[in-house]
C-alpha cells in the first residue's frame, strides 16, 4: 500500500508542478464562462439595425410594430419566469406583466408594474425609420451605403426596405445583406397576422373580439403530490426543482472531470514507456500497486481541481451575493441542499469512483501501448468519441429522463455513471438503481482486469498500438501466439 | 546453516510467440561473488535477467530469488539497472534517487540525505537539483546507476552497465563495482564486452542462442578452450614428424609457422623441449595467451554452428515427413 502511496504522490506532484495544470485549473472556468456566455454576449453586441417601410396606409407598418415589440415582451417574461421560479409563485409577476400591457402601458412600464424594474432589456434588433425618400429608386444609395439616414442615434446606415403595394401584390423585402434574415422573418409573421385578422374580418369577427378571445385564456398551474402535503397537492416550487438541477450539474461534472483529467493517464504512461521507465519501477512495486497509485494520483488531481473551482465559486458567490436579487440567493441554495439528499449524492459518488476508474484505467492501458504521442493521436479519435458519446446521451436525458432510450441507455456501463445520476430525481424503483449500480461495478472490475493485462502487454513485452489485435488473443488464457518478441 | 544463493535459474525457459528466447536455463549466482553474464546481442541474457526479478515469468522452469520466486520482500534486496536506461525527465536526480530508494523501503529522510551523499561521490553534487533532461547521457547514466545502489542492495543486477560510458567512466564504474562487492554485495552483470569481465569476475555464465554454454571460473574458461604455442622453423622443416609421436596435435597457421595445440596436461616448455630434441631448426616460440574472447567466440561459434544444425535437421525432417506424407 505504502508503494501505491508513493506512486500516487510522484504522479500527483508531477502533474501540479506542470505549468500546464495550473493555465488549465486557471483558464477552464474562463473558457467555459466565455462558452456559456457567448451567445448573449453575441447577441448583446449585434448593432441595432434600421429600416423603413414604403406603405401608402400604415396597417402593415402597425403590425410589423407589433411583433418588433413581441420580442421585447418574450425576452421580459422569461426573466420575469426565471425570477418567479426561484420565487416560487410561477405566475404572478408573468400575470401583472400582462395585464400591465393591456392596458397600454410600454414593456419597461410593464415590468416595472411585475416587481421587475431592475431587469435589463436587451437593446432592439431592429428599429424601423421614416423612409427618407418614397421611391425604390431614390433609395438605392441609401441601401448601398452612399448614404445615411436620420435615427435617434445620429445618421446610420439603412439595412433594409419594405415596400408593400398598394395593389396587394408581393411584399418586397430590399437589403444588401443577405445573411441576416430575421428582419425578413418578422415580416412574413406581420403578414400572417394581418391576413389571418383580415380573413376574420370576413367572417365577421372583429380584432376587439379575438384579443377578448386570447384575454380569456386560463392561467396553468403546476402542482405535484405530495405524501406529507396536508392537501394532498401543492404547487410546484423552486425546492421540487433544485433536485433536477443539481444532477444535471453532477452528470456534467463527471463528464467534464472525466474529459479533462484521464488525458493526464494518458500522457503520463506515455512519458513512462517512451522513458523505458517500467523495468525499473516494476522490480520495486508490484503492476497492481502500480496501477492503483497512478488512478490514485489522477484522482487526487480531479479533486483539486474540484476543490479550487469550489472554492473560487464560492468566493464568487460570497462577494456577488448582496448585488445578486434574494429570490435568486434562495434558489441557488436550495439547489446546493440538493447534493445533500443521500439519494442524491450516494449514487452519485459511487458513479463517479466507478466511472472515473472505468474511463481512467481504459486511458491508462492505451497509454501503456504508444511510444508517442503521434502513436496516441491514432487513437485520439476513437477516445474522443468514446468521451462524447456520454455527453450526447446527457443531452438527451436533461429533456426526458425517463424517456425509453435513456432508459434503455442506463444500463450500459459506459453511460450509467452519468445517466444514473440525472435519473435520480425521477425517483427509479430501488431495484434498477441496485442493479445499475452493480452492473457498472461488475464492469468497472472487468475492465479494471483487462486495462491490467493489457498494461502488462505493453509495459513487459513492449507491445504498441500496431499489436492491439496480438494484445486482445494475448488476453485469451493460455494463448502464447501474442507474445511480443524481446 | 548453508548460506542461501541470491539467484538460482532451475530450467528456466522463455517463448515469445513462435522464438524460444532462453532454452532450459540453470545456473546460480553464490553469495559474495561476481558473476559475468556474457553473450552475443540476442542471446537471451536481458531475458534471463528480467526473468530472475519477475518481471517476466518463465514458461517452464524457476527463478529464485533467495530461495522463493522473486517477490517485493527479495526484490527490496536487489538492486537492478536495466538495458534500457530510462528516467523521469521532469525530475530532478536527487529527486528521482530518494523516489526510488523509498520504493525499495527506506525512510524520507535517510534516501534523501544518502541521494545527497551518491551525488555528491559521483560529482553530481552541482547538478542535484537540475532537471535530468538537462543532464548529458553520461550524467543521466550516472544517475540511473546510482538508483540501483543507493539504498543499499546486497545483490546488484546491472545488465549492460558499460554500454554508453566513456573509457573514463567506464574504469570509475568498474571501480564502483568492486567497492560494492567489498561491501558485501552479490554481483550479476550481462556485458560483451570481454574485458570488464576478465577483470571483474570470478564465475562467468555464457549465453548464445538462448542457451548457456558455458558456466564456470575464468580458469575453466581458458582450460575449455586449451591453449597453444606457435613454433616457426627454417627451411620448411615438417615439425609435424617429430611431435605428433609425442602426442601432440599441430597444424600448419602459416608459411614455416606451426600452431601447436595443448592439452590441460601438457606444457609449453615441454612442447618447445620436444621440438628442439627432435632437431627442429626453430626460429621463433610464442606462447598463445589465451583471452575471454577466444573462450567467448569459440563457445558462441560452437553453439551457432549446433543451431544452425538442430534448425536444418528439423526442416530436413520436415521435408522428409512431407515427401512421405
Amino acid at each position: 500500500m505504502f508503494s501505491t502511496y508513493l506512486v500516487a504522490r510522484r504522479d500527483y506532484l508531477g502533474y501540479v508542478t506542470a505549468w500546464g495544470f495550473w493555465l488549465g485549473l486557471l483558464f477552464t472556468p474562463v473558457i467555459l464562462g466565455i462558452f456559456m456566455f457567448a451567445p448573449m454576449l453575441a447577441q448583446n453586441s449585434a448593432p441595432t439595425r434600421y429600416f423603413a417601410v414604403i406603405e401608402s396606409g400604415d396597417e402593415f407598418t402597425k403590425a410589423l410594430q407589433t411583433e418588433l415589440q413581441s420580442i421585447q415582451v418574450t425576452a421580459a417574461r422569461a426573466s420575469l419566469d426565471l425570477v418567479a421560479t426561484a420565487q416560487g409563485s410561477s405566475s404572478d409577476k408573468t400575470d401583472l406583466f400582462d395585464a400591465a400591457l393591456e392596458n397600454g402601458a410600454s414593456v419597461q412600464e410593464a415590468l416595472a408594474a411585475a416587481g421587475g424594474s431592475q431587469i435589463p432589456l436587451p437593446l432592439p434588433d431592429f428599429v424601423m425609420v421614416p423612409a427618407p425618400e418614397s421611391s425604390l429608386e431614390a433609395l438605392q444609395p441609401y441601401l448601398s451605403g452612399q448614404r445615411m439616414v436620420d435615427t435617434p442615434k445620429g445618421e446610420q446606415p439603412l439595412f433594409a426596405v419594405l415596400n408593400i403595394p398598394a395593389d396587394g401584390s408581393a411584399i418586397q423585402y430590399w437589403s444588401e445583406n443577405l445573411q441576416i434574415r430575421d428582419l425578413r422573418d418578422l415580416a412574413r409573421r406581420a403578414e400572417r397576422q394581418l391576413a389571418e385578422e383580415r380573413v376574420f374580418a370576413e367572417a365577421g369577427v372583429s380584432s376587439r373580439l379575438l384579443k377578448d378571445a386570447q384575454r380569456a385564456q386560463r392561467p396553468i398551474e403546476e402542482l405535484r403530490l405530495r405524501a406529507d402535503g396536508g392537501e394532498g397537492t401543492t404547487a410546484v416550487t423552486i425546492e421540487d426543482r433544485a433536485p433536477f438541477f443539481m444532477s444535471i450539474m453532477m452528470a456534467f461534472m463527471l463528464w467534464f472531470l472525466i474529459f479533462s483529467v484521464v488525458n493526464y493517464l494518458l500522457m503520463g504512461t506515455i512519458e513512462e514507456r517512451s522513458n523505458k521507465i517500467f523495468d525499473s519501477l516494476l522490480t520495486s512495486v508490484k503492476l497492481p500497486n502500480l496501477l492503483a497509485g497512478k488512478l490514485l494520483a489522477v484522482l487526487a488531481l480531479a479533486l483539486t481541481l474540484m476543490a479550487f473551482w469550489g472554492v473560487g465559486s464560492s468566493i464568487l458567490v460570497m462577494i456577488g451575493q448582496e448585488r445578486l436579487p434574494a429570490e435568486f440567493a434562495s434558489g441557488m441554495g436550495a439547489v446546493l441542499m440538493a447534493a445533500a439528499n443521500p439519494a442524491l449524492f450516494i449514487p452519485a459518488i459511487l458513479s463517479f469512483v466507478l466511472g472515473y476508474l472505468m474511463y481512467g484505467s481504459l486511458f491508462l492501458a492505451l497509454g501503456s501501448l504508444c511510444d508517442t504521442i503521434q502513436e496516441a493521436q491514432t487513437l485520439m479519435t476513437p477516445l474522443i468519441v468514446m468521451l462524447m458519446a456520454p455527453l450526447f446521451m446527457l443531452a438527451f436525458a436533461i429533456n426526458d429522463a425517463e424517456s425509453a432510450l435513456i432508459q434503455t441507455m442506463a444500463w450500459v456501463p459506459f453511460f450509467t455513471p452519468f445517466l444514473l445520476i440525472l435519473r435520480m430525481p425521477t425517483e427509479p424503483p430501488l431495484w434498477e438503481v441496485l442493479a445499475q449500480l452493480g452492473l457498472m461495478a461488475f464492469a468497472t472490475v472487468v475492465i479494471l482486469w483487462l486495462a491490467t493485462r493489457v498494461y502488462r502487454a505493453g509495459a513487459v513485452h513492449g507491445s504498441s498500438v500496431n499489436d492491439v489485435g496480438k494484445v486482445f488473443k494475448a488476453l485469451l488464457p493460455g494463448n502464447k501466439s501474442a507474445r511480443q518478441e524481446p | 546453516m548453508a548460506t542461501q544463493n541470491p539467484l538460482e535459474m532451475r530450467g528456466a525457459t522463455k517463448w515469445f510467440g513462435n522464438f524460444q528466447a532462453v532454452k532450459n536455463l540453470d545456473f546460480s549466482v553464490p553469495q559474495g561473488s561476481i558473476v559475468g553474464f556474457l553473450g552475443p546481442n540476442g542471446a537471451g541474457k536481458s531475458t534471463s535477467l528480467r526473468m530472475a526479478l519477475g518481471v517476466l515469468s518463465p514458461d517452464s522452469g524457476e527463478a529464485l530469488l533467495y530461495g522463493a520466486p522473486p517477490n517485493l520482500t527479495s526484490l527490496r534486496r536487489v538492486g537492478f539497472l536495466p538495458e534500457e536506461r530510462g528516467l523521469y525527465k521532469k525530475m530532478s536526480p536527487r529527486q528521482i534517487i530518494t523516489y526510488f530508494s523509498r520504493l525499495k523501503g527506506m525512510s524520507g529522510r535517510d534516501a534523501r540525505k544518502r541521494a545527497d551523499e551518491m551525488l555528491e561521490m559521483m560529482g553530481l553534487g552541482p547538478f542535484a537539483k537540475s532537471r535530468v533532461s538537462r543532464l548529458s547521457k553520461g550524467m543521466s547514466q550516472k544517475v540511473q546507476i546510482l538508483c540501483a545502489l543507493a539504498h543499499r542492495p546486497d545483490f546488484l543486477i546491472l545488465d549492460e552497465p558499460f554500454s554508453g560510458l566513456d573509457p573514463v567512466n567506464q574504469m570509475a564504474l568498474e571501480e564502483l563495482i568492486v567497492e560494492e562487492h567489498k561491501r558485501g554485495a552479490t554481483i550479476v552483470f550481462s556485458t560483451h564486452v570481454m574485458e570488464h569481465a576478465e577483470r571483474l569476475c570470478e564465475k562467468i555464465v555464457m549465453m548464445a542462442r538462448g542457451r548457456k554454454v558455458f558456466d564456470g571460473t575464468l580458469e575453466d574458461g581458458f582450460t575449455a578452450l586449451g591453449r597453444a604455442v606457435k613454433i616457426g622453423v627454417a627451411e620448411g622443416f615438417d615439425l609435424n614428424v617429430i611431435m605428433e609421436p609425442a602426442g601432440y596435435t599441430l597444424e600448419v597457421e602459416e608459411a614455416d609457422v606451426w600452431r601447436v595445440s595443448l592439452s590441460p596436461q601438457q606444457d609449453p616448455q615441454n612442447a618447445l623441449r620436444t621440438a628442439i630434441d627432435g632437431g627442429a631448426p626453430i626460429t621463433s616460440f610464442l606462447p598463445q595467451e589465451t583471452r575471454l574472447r577466444d573462450v567467448f567466440v569459440s563457445l558462441v561459434s560452437e553453439a551457432e554452428a549446433q543451431d544452425l544444425t538442430d534448425t536444418l535437421n528439423d526442416s530436413m525432417a520436415a521435408r522428409a515427413e512431407q515427401e512421405a506424407a
